[in-house]
């Protein structure tokens, strides 16, 4: 009957929105790195941590002060309710309930619920006794007053700090990929230290104005001479005790700089992904940006343009030259190989990203990367490069929006050029922002004084713009010639003079750009006037 | 019909090639290897067995003779400056159109005589750039001017004894009467540079000045019929 229950809610759990929202907002507040709500979280928990910590130490000073205990009381409240919630998203007992109860009726078997607590009380215990499970409850423990001595273990609630620092984990993974020289150092260390220990205190222990009368005073020296301080406070006053000074000294000198070489070996190991995380949170405050996958000679070109315009990105490369000539241009770079799900996840491709450039000078890259990012993102503008012709199709397959092919560009504007070059210089020139002469679009907003309005009205000449036509998706524009059909609107070339605007519509016009951007203003400052007096 | 030597087969020069109209452009291929020779012979291309590096070899396909405009499409910077170099030098007049890998190649090239670069990764980063700055427009360009519709940039040039002979811009009302935008106007004699009619004040046409004109091919050829009519009036 209780196994019955206990499935039941299993099924219940699993099935509820609640439960799963709830456990989703839960592990976004404490575990998700990428989530804002965790990063406010993490302020509040050090803040909190640093006022405990001050107020305990207080407390020595004043026994008994009443607002202390209270605000005590309260942080500790934090920190149970904090430790109990980690403890809960850490494993789905539920979960666990459901496969062996599945697996029973499967194999026609009992369900054996003492075997199910037994999984989950396992997995239980594999959190608990996580070093940061550790520390979290150890820095709970000071908080029982009538045991004085717990009031030691203050000091984890320091160490629960690096809990939300990243800076600070990361120091810890990098010391924890180099466990093993570590340990075999500490080991070295230990041996040293026992035969010092021992040799110092059969020579001095009975010299003259020796400083060493008991076993621990030899530790003591030990340890002070290893670490190559040396206070002095306690010198060898005979032969075999200099000896042995003579050997600890030098052999300190081997264990420090051991140690420090696996220090540096594993930092320097460890800044690349320091750095990569930085890049990461960086991107994270921006709202809007672009991904770029490649930095060949492509990607550097979009770079620049971007950078002039002012818009943020990111470059993604597997060739550590290009990252490094991308940073030295103050770029924001990773290098990671695109491809990786959880590369794309992490630059923000469901995020903040407005498109994606697959822009490698391999098309299986490409395509791979056009097919996860779409994958990832179903609304993600993706722009990506073929190589050669017959690449293209797959690429559009893999949901690119937009297939640039480098070759067929430059074969076109090479072929436009011998047969015209005068009129191509001047497109390109218009197209791509070289002359004063620029081609711009002017949308017809809703209430805007265009709408409704015959084009030969606009007194465009008077305006020095040139109308070359108007884009529109609007079907009562279709009686009108001269329409070239671009995805799903029409582009009307020359439209005539009694072409009537419908908002949505967009004029292409010529002129300079600052006769272009005033027409606009103008048009919007008659819109808002226009909206004024209702 | 104009001559038109392409130096290197490969994926740029055949989109260049094919978008050459075949029945006004002779084009002959010329690469070292024989392999992409002999593939430029079976897709239909006249193609000569020559080494680029010999002056003899380049007069015999007829640079510095008949041949109009030179591309050097090989793929190494190295190879296009040597060949824009020794073609410079045997015609002057010569049209040479250059592809650069290398940005810092550009210079070389038109130090070395050639008219025009071609940048491709340069020409892509751009356009990426455009695709993502204003889509609109560039859609538009890349589906008439560029695409399969038929809307074309022209050039025309104002023969003797046309009737736009001393006529007015303004006078010209391309759009009612051809369905025709025009662009700008370059004024030989003055500048090989083009003049935004937008920004002009309506200046006077005289014989050589050419017109860039944007519509669709059946107007340009009837504009191109008016112009080099001498009775013909607006």
């Amino acid at each position: 009957m209780l196994a019955k229950l206990i499935v039941y809610c299993a099924y219940y759990l699993k099935s509820a929105d609640w439960y799963r929202s709830a456990k989703l907002f839960f592990y976004d507040l404490l575990e998700n790195s990428h989530s804002r709500k965790k990063k406010y979280f993490d302020a509040t928990m050090i803040a909190l941590l640093i006022l405990s910590v001050i107020f305990l130490i207080y407390d020595i000073e004043h026994e008994d002060s009443k607002m202390g205990g209270y605000f005590e009381l309260a942080i500790l409240m934090v920190f149970i309710v904090e430790y109990c919630l980690r403890g809960w998203i850490y494993s789905d007992t539920y979960k666990v309930i459901i496969e062996e109860y599945e697996k029973a009726l499967y194999l026609n078997l009992d369900f054996n619920l003492l075997g199910v607590f037994r999984k989950a009380f396992v997995r239980d215990m594999e959190y608990i006794t996580s070093p940061f499970a550790i520390i979290d409850i150890l820095a709970i423990l000071p908080s029982y007053r009538p045991l004085a001595i717990l009031r030691i273990f203050i000091i984890f609630r320091l160490f629960k700090l690096f809990r939300y620092s990243n800076s600070a984990k990361l120091f810890a993974d990098a010391l924890a990929s180099k466990r093993f020289e570590l340990m075999t150092l500490l080991i070295f260390t230990c041996f040293l230290v026992f035969i010092a220990s021992v040799s110092i205190y059969m020579f001095e222990y009975q010299a003259t104005n020796s400083g060493i009368h008991n076993l621990f005073d030899a530790f003591y020296w030990t340890i002070v001479t290893l670490a190559t301080v040396g206070f002095g406070d306690i010198t060898p006053q005979t032969t075999g005790g200099r000896w042995v000074t003579i050997f600890l000294i030098l052999a300190s000198l081997g264990v420090l700089s051991f140690f420090t070489s696996i220090l540096i070996a594993a930092f320097s190991e460890k800044m690349l992904s320091m750095r990569e995380s930085r890049t990461y949170a960086q991107l994270e405050r921006y709202d809007s940006f672009i991904i770029i996958c490649g930095f060949g000679r492509v990607g550097q070109e979009i770079a620049r343009h971007l950078q002039n315009d002012r818009q943020k990105f990111l470059i993604i490369d597997r060739v550590p030259e290009r990252i490094e000539l991308a940073k030295k241009r103050g770029y924001l770079a990773i290098e990671s190989d695109a491809s990786n799900n959880e590369v794309l996840i992490n630059a923000g491709i469901c995020r903040g990203a407005s498109a994606i450039l697959c822009i490698t000078g391999d098309d299986v890259i490409n395509v791979y990367v056009t097919l996860t990012s779409r994958h990832l993102n179903k609304n993600l503008r993706i722009i990506s490069r073929a190589n050669r012709h017959d690449n293209v199709n797959k690429l559009y397959q893999a949901g690119a929006d937009n297939v640039i092919r480098p070759f067929e560009i430059a074969g076109l504007l090479a072929a436009e050029f011998v047969g015209q070059p005068v009129a191509f210089e001047a497109i390109s020139g218009i197209l791509h922002n070289q002359t004063e002469t620029v081609m711009e679009s002017v949308l017809v907003s809703e209430k805007s004084p265009l709408d409704n309005q015959q084009i030969g009205q606009l007194d465009l000449q008077q305006r020095k713009l040139t109308l070359l036509g108007v884009i529109s998706d609007n079907p009562i524009h279709l009686k009108h010639k001269n329409k070239y059909q671009v995805k799903q609107q029409h582009f009307y070339f020359n439209p005539e003079v009694d072409f009537i605007l419908r908002h949505g519509d967009m004029l292409v016009l010529l002129g300079r750009k600052y006769g272009i951007d005033h027409f606009r203003d103008q048009v919007e400052q008659r819109r808002l006037f226009s909206r004024k007096p209702k | 019909m104009k001559n038109v030597a392409v130096f290197g087969y490969n994926r740029l020069s055949f989109e260049a090639i094919s978008r050459l109209d075949k029945e006004l452009y002779q084009i002959t291929v010329i690469d070292h290897d024989p392999a992409k020779a002999t593939l430029a012979r079976e897709n239909g291309f006249e193609t000569a067995n020559i080494d680029f590096r010999s002056d003899d070899d380049l007069k015999l396909i007829g640079i510095g003779a008949h041949i109009d405009t030179l591309f050097c499409f090989f793929d190494t910077d190295s190879e296009n400056v040597f060949l824009t170099l020794s073609a410079r030098a045997l015609d002057k007049q010569l049209n040479i159109v250059a592809i650069v890998d290398s940005p810092e190649s550009a210079e070389k090239l038109l130090a070395a005589g050639a008219n025009k670069i071609i940048d491709p990764y340069e020409i892509c980063g751009r356009k990426i750039h455009d695709m993502l700055k204003r889509p609109d427009i560039n859609d538009i360009f890349d589906h008439t001017v560029f695409g399969r519709h038929d809307l074309h940039l022209a050039e025309v040039t104002i023969p003797e004894n046309s009737y736009l002979e001393n006529t007015h811009v303004t006078e010209l009302q391309l759009s009612s009467q051809y369905n025709l935008i025009l662009i700008g106007i370059v004024n030989k004699q003055v500048s090989e540079q083009l003049h935004f009619v937008v920004e002009e004040f309506d200046r006077r046409l005289s014989v050589g000045d050419i017109l860039v004109i944007l519509g669709p091919s059946r107007e340009i050829r009837a504009f191109k019929k008016d112009v080099e009519n001498e009775f013909c009036k607006i």
